[in-house]
């Protein structure tokens, strides 16, 4: 019997465990998210999942209406701009304030976008601030300015590079050029100076030229070593990346465009004319966060210096380094450390229309309504839970058992069924639903406006176009990766391929989602004011032609096509991920297409996003799967893919015409002409070159009751505020 | 038994040790950088660089010092670490700490993993017994075939039937999410299933063995009861196969429950393990890792003391 209790022991145990581990809160508004959110920080967002919820913390100067994306006011008044549309001033309404109590000022915009433009800051999205004045030459300038401060030769025996050298180069000179230093930093006396930089010369000279004269070069650069070890004095270091982030400060004051005039006006000025500027900063990343929160400044220096008095945080001192608690300089790199825990319920600020109540892991994360935000009365729900439910088909479950209102991204296997019960239900209905359409009713009040649905049918899965595209790149590069040459650096292959393709039996028969077919690479009716022009159409016999014009014929007979010397075409090399089963069900199908319609042999090759990915950066494709979702309202977030130097030109695409019109673009300040060249761009792009084959717009599958939740919107930008939906009682 | 015990912990650090460096190195040799955003975009290579810099990504033996000296509390007792037993952040999710997202998720796994096996014990061991002693009969058929069933078919499989049945159609429990008895009774079953069809076969089969010996032939002969010679004699012998088996159920169910995990939307370590190792969250990793391996060592050794206890002729080395 002395088995039986330690048993006993751990049943007990177990249930006082159970016990105490609180059960889940109910909520006006429960939706699900298939992945948990990644950070709450909205300058380092980049996920659907996360921009959602910057939306419902934060609030940005200005807001989309998301139903239409026309620009709104938000935190501030609408701004006004100047005759020459580069200097724009947003005046903030006085009632905004933090969830603290804080009034939200100018500053605050300003501190949180230098931190986005900040390399220390490594956000996703800095390039999107690059539109500011100055802001990209601050972000290459402070890279160099820590890159310098870094780089060391003798500290890691295979670093010796040209790079270093100048680096330690550079470090030199701006230490000698320095006004105020700190005492703990010793420039080279001048007795030392021209024996330190006769060495250094020696050194870049040696690094440069390769070889084993570098190493004796370090070997007897004794002074500039004896230099630098006097600089990596832990205090010496510290009192460096100090001095660093002073002068980067003071930089960036005198050269980004970003100014805070007074508490309540934030004057901007830009690079450039940027037509699509106020729609970004409708977007999450350019909402503002709480300094004192994201540094972590001690409770008592906040107050109660900063809570009454008008100017925020602005009008105190910041508290030392040492104090704050989530950010650090450090002396190895200079750069700025921040840690991200502030983001947790309880130390979170935001100025947003909902508070964090509740975040746990993978588990929920709960929003209450903020009592201090300036427009409360627009906030429809009292509370919303964000439920984690990484399993699609328990999701649909939770959904389907109404634990769940929402469904944000349905990607069970058996969806294409759900919504065959859906179109089942609508074709019972086909009649009705028109007349209730062309009363004016949307199509959900129609839809909730019906018999509720029998046995084999259902209406509460909806299927929404977003701002996205699926394609499949060329790789058009003239080699391939393997040195062969590669058929489809030449245009008419690429049409020929592009033509063939009969994209709608993919995606009634492949995909089953009916996804909208697309010939070019923008969504139609997801920009106001412009129109995609037609790409090419599905036409096999012009694809054939167009091959045999590349010189690709079956010359011999055997169904094959093969060039003037009769070599045949190189097996097609086509890549897709293995993450969903989709893309290998749409490379069958295109393997099939062209091995019927081209006389081409096709081998599939699937692999994990993390390989493909790798292979894609490294050319090591000849057809392989993309997509492409849009950031901004404006053509250029699509057609910037297909620039020279763009950083996603997986498919290293080079036209200088295209790279030309993208150029004149930037600079032509007339809306209508400007649109007109992004339209030729896309026409050139599109109807002759074809660096990928635009397949369909993608969806996303929401499910909710009809009528039931409110709120939505089907908008191609697909962007839903929380704070905008609302759950119906029945 | 104490020099035993002591034995065993001094062991720990050296195995955690080996651990460390052989999963550090396998994980580092995935492919792909763990800041990116895995579907869609790259931001521009400055910015990547900047990312791999901050998180000491940037070099194989940076990292694995740094990181070791922070989890192992040596950097704090050097004052370069504001805290001991730091796993660091989260590289994916970097409002967490890796140290919050076990602490959060670790009762959860262990609550769900005991449970599974506490009632794989209770199913296993009598479905077992009942069969043990009458060999042969429909009823130990019908152990044998449910413990076949339950061995065979996958816990997906039967998590997401008894969802449908259970959630869906009646009702009785909610689906996913954690807290509650609610919340524990379905997954803890579907864990069990395979344990208990195990434990099942294992005591069905000493039981027959020790019903055939001669001591419980003594006993009946000399007049104890059925019960009692089942109960007393037989079970208590039958059991210590099961015993051994139970250090190994346990680990497993703790580490292996990443199925009911998905399945029932349960935020224990097993899910955060494999979604780890899938976004190539190295801190994680590490910490989940680390957690597991020392949790084994513990649970080996508790169990071989724990036999010990039972049957003390066992010497244990």
């Amino acid at each position: 019997m002395r088995l039986l209790a330690p048993f006993a022991l751990l049943v007990i145990v177990l249930a006082a465990v159970v016990w105490l581990d609180d059960t889940p809160t109910e909520a006006d508004l429960v939706f699900v998210n298939q992945n948990e959110v990644f950070t709450l920080d909205p300058q380092r967002m980049s996920y659907l999942q996360d921009l959602r919820l910057a939306h419902a913390l934060y609030e940005g100067l200005v807001r989309w209406d998301n139903y239409d994306f026309s620009i709104l006011p938000a935190a501030a008044e609408m701004p006004a701009i100047s005759d020459d549309d580069l200097t724009l001033r947003f005046r903030l309404r006085p009632e905004t304030r933090w969830s603290s109590g804080d009034p939200v000022t100018a500053h605050d915009f300003v501190y949180s976008w230098r931190r986005a433009i900040l390399p220390d800051t490594a956000a996703d999205y800095s390039n999107l601030f690059f539109v500011i004045a100055g802001a990209e030459d601050f972000f290459r300038w402070r890279t160099q300015q820590t890159a310098a401060f870094v780089a060391d030769p003798w500290s890691d025996p295979d670093a010796p590079e040209a790079r270093t050298v100048r680096a330690a180069i550079a470090r030199l000179n701006r230490l000698l050029e320095a006004t105020n230093l700190p005492e703990a930093i010793a420039p080279p006396s001048d007795d030392d100076l021209p024996a330190i930089r006769a060495e250094l010369d020696r050194l870049l000279e040696a690094a440069e030229t390769g070889g084993p004269s570098l190493a004796i070069e370090l070997a007897s650069a004794a002074r500039t070593r004896a230099w630098l070890q006097s600089l990596d004095d832990p205090a010496c270091r510290a009192a460096e990346a100090h001095w660093m982030w002073r002068r980067a400060k003071q930089r960036f004051h005198e050269t980004v465009g970003l100014t805070a005039l007074d508490d309540r006006t934030l004057e901007v000025r830009l690079r450039q004319p940027t037509a699509y500027f106020l729609d970004l900063l409708c977007f999450g990343v350019f909402h503002p966060v709480h300094r004192p929160t994201v540094e972590g400044w001690p409770i008592d220096h906040l107050n109660p210096p900063s809570g009454g008095r008008g100017g925020g945080w602005h009008a105190i001192e910041p508290p030392p380094f040492e104090q704050r608690r989530w950010i650090s300089l450090s002396p190895a790199t200079g750069k700025l450390e921040q840690k991200h825990e502030w983001a947790k319920p309880g130390r979170h600020v935001g100025n947003g229309p909902y508070l964090l109540a509740e975040w746990r892991y993978k588990r929920d994360l709960r929003l209450e309504k903020n009592p201090l935000y300036h427009d409360a009365g627009r906030v429809r729900s009292d509370s919303i839970l964000a439920r984690t439910i990484e399993d699609t088909n328990t999701a649909v479950l939770a959904f389907e058992s109404g634990q769940v209102n929402w469904l944000a991204d349905v990607s069970a296997e058996y969806q294409s069924d759900m919504i065959a019960q859906r179109r089942a239900y609508e074709l019972r209905y086909a009649d009705e639903l028109e007349a209730l359409r062309l009363a004016g009713l949307t199509e959900d009040e129609a839809l909730a406006s019906l018999p509720p649905p029998q046995s084999g049918e259902r209406r509460n899965i909806h299927v929404f176009p977003t701002f996205g595209t699926d394609f499949f790149s060329f790789n058009c590069r003239n080699m391939l990766s393997d040195g062969r040459p590669n058929p489809f650096a030449i245009a008419a292959v690429r049409r020929a391929f592009t033509l063939t393709v009969d994209k709608q039996t993919i995606v009634d028969h492949v995909t089953q989602l009916s996804e909208p077919v697309i010939t070019t690479l923008i969504p139609p009716g997801s920009i106001p004011g412009y129109d995609s022009p037609k790409g090419l159409p599905h036409d096999p016999d012009r694809g054939r032609r167009e091959l045999a014009a590349a010189g690709w014929e079956d010359r011999d007979g055997d169904g094959l096509v093969e060039d003037t010397d009769g070599k045949p075409f190189p097996v097609i090399d086509l890549c897709y991920t293995t993450n969903t089963p989709r893309y290998k069900w749409i490379a069958l199908e295109l393997k099939a297409q062209w091995e019927r319609e081209l006389g081409v042999r096709v081998e599939l090759r699937g692999s994990e996003t993390k390989f493909f990915k790798e292979d894609l950066k490294q050319g090591k494709f000849m057809i392989a799967r993309g997509n492409w979702y849009g950031d901004y309202g404006d053509p250029t977030t699509f057609l910037d893919l297909c620039r020279t130097s763009d950083g996603n030109n997986d498919r290293a695409y080079s036209s200088e015409y295209v790279d030309g019109l993208l150029e004149e673009a930037e600079q032509e300040r007339d809306r209508g002409r400007r649109l007109a060249l992004l339209e030729e761009c896309e026409r050139f792009l599109f109807q002759e070159e074809v660096p990928m084959l635009p397949l369909c717009q993608l969806v996303q599958v929401y499910m909710y009751e009809p009528g039931r939740v409110t709120g939505l919107s089907d908008h191609p930008r697909l962007t839903q505020f929380l704070w905008q939906m609302e759950v119906r009682k029945p | 038994m104490i020099g035993l015990i002591l034995r065993r912990l001094v062991q720990i650090p050296f195995v955690l040790l080996v651990v460390y460096t052989m999963t550090f190195t396998l994980a580092w040799l995935i492919p792909g950088n763990p800041l990116e955003n895995a579907e869609g975009r790259r931001p521009p290579e400055e910015i990547t660089q900047a990312m791999l810099e901050q998180y000491k990504l940037d070099s194989y033996w940076g990292f694995y010092w740094d990181y070791l000296g922070k989890a192992t509390g040596a950097s704090w007792v050097l004052g370069q670490h504001d805290r001991p037993f730091d796993l660091g952040p989260s590289l994916k999710h970097e409002n967490w700490t890796v140290n919050e997202i076990l602490l959060a998720g670790l009762p959860v796994s262990i609550t769900l993993g005991l449970t599974a096996i506490l009632l794989a014990c209770a199913i296993g061991i009598t479905a077992g017994a009942i069969g043990g002693m009458r060999p042969g009969t429909w009823a130990d058929y019908l152990t044998l075939l449910i413990a076949l069933i339950g061995i065979s078919l996958p816990t997906f499989v039967i998590g997401t039937a008894l969802l449908v049945a259970f959630s869906v159609t009646l009702k009785l429990f909610p689906i996913g999410g954690w807290g509650g008895f609610s919340h524990l009774v379905m997954p803890a079953i579907t864990l069990s299933l395979p344990y208990a069809a195990y434990i099942a076969r294992l005591t069905r089969f000493g039981m027959i063995d020790q019903l055939e010996s001669d001591y419980v032939r003594t006993a009946r002969a000399k007049g104890v009861s059925e019960m009692r010679v089942v109960l007393r004699h037989a079970l208590k012998n039958a059991f210590l196969p099961v015993l051994s088996y139970l250090g190994p159920a346990a680990a497993m169910a703790l580490t292996g429950s990443f199925v009911v995990e998905k399945v029932f939307a349960v935020p224990g370590i097993g899910t955060h393990f494999v979604d780890a190792v899938l976004s190539k969250d190295l801190t994680l990793i590490m910490g989940v890792v680390l957690t597991y391996a020392t949790m084994l060592i513990l649970f080996n050794l508790i169990v071989d003391v724990m036999y010990r206890w039972v049957d003390p002729r066992i010497e244990l080395g």
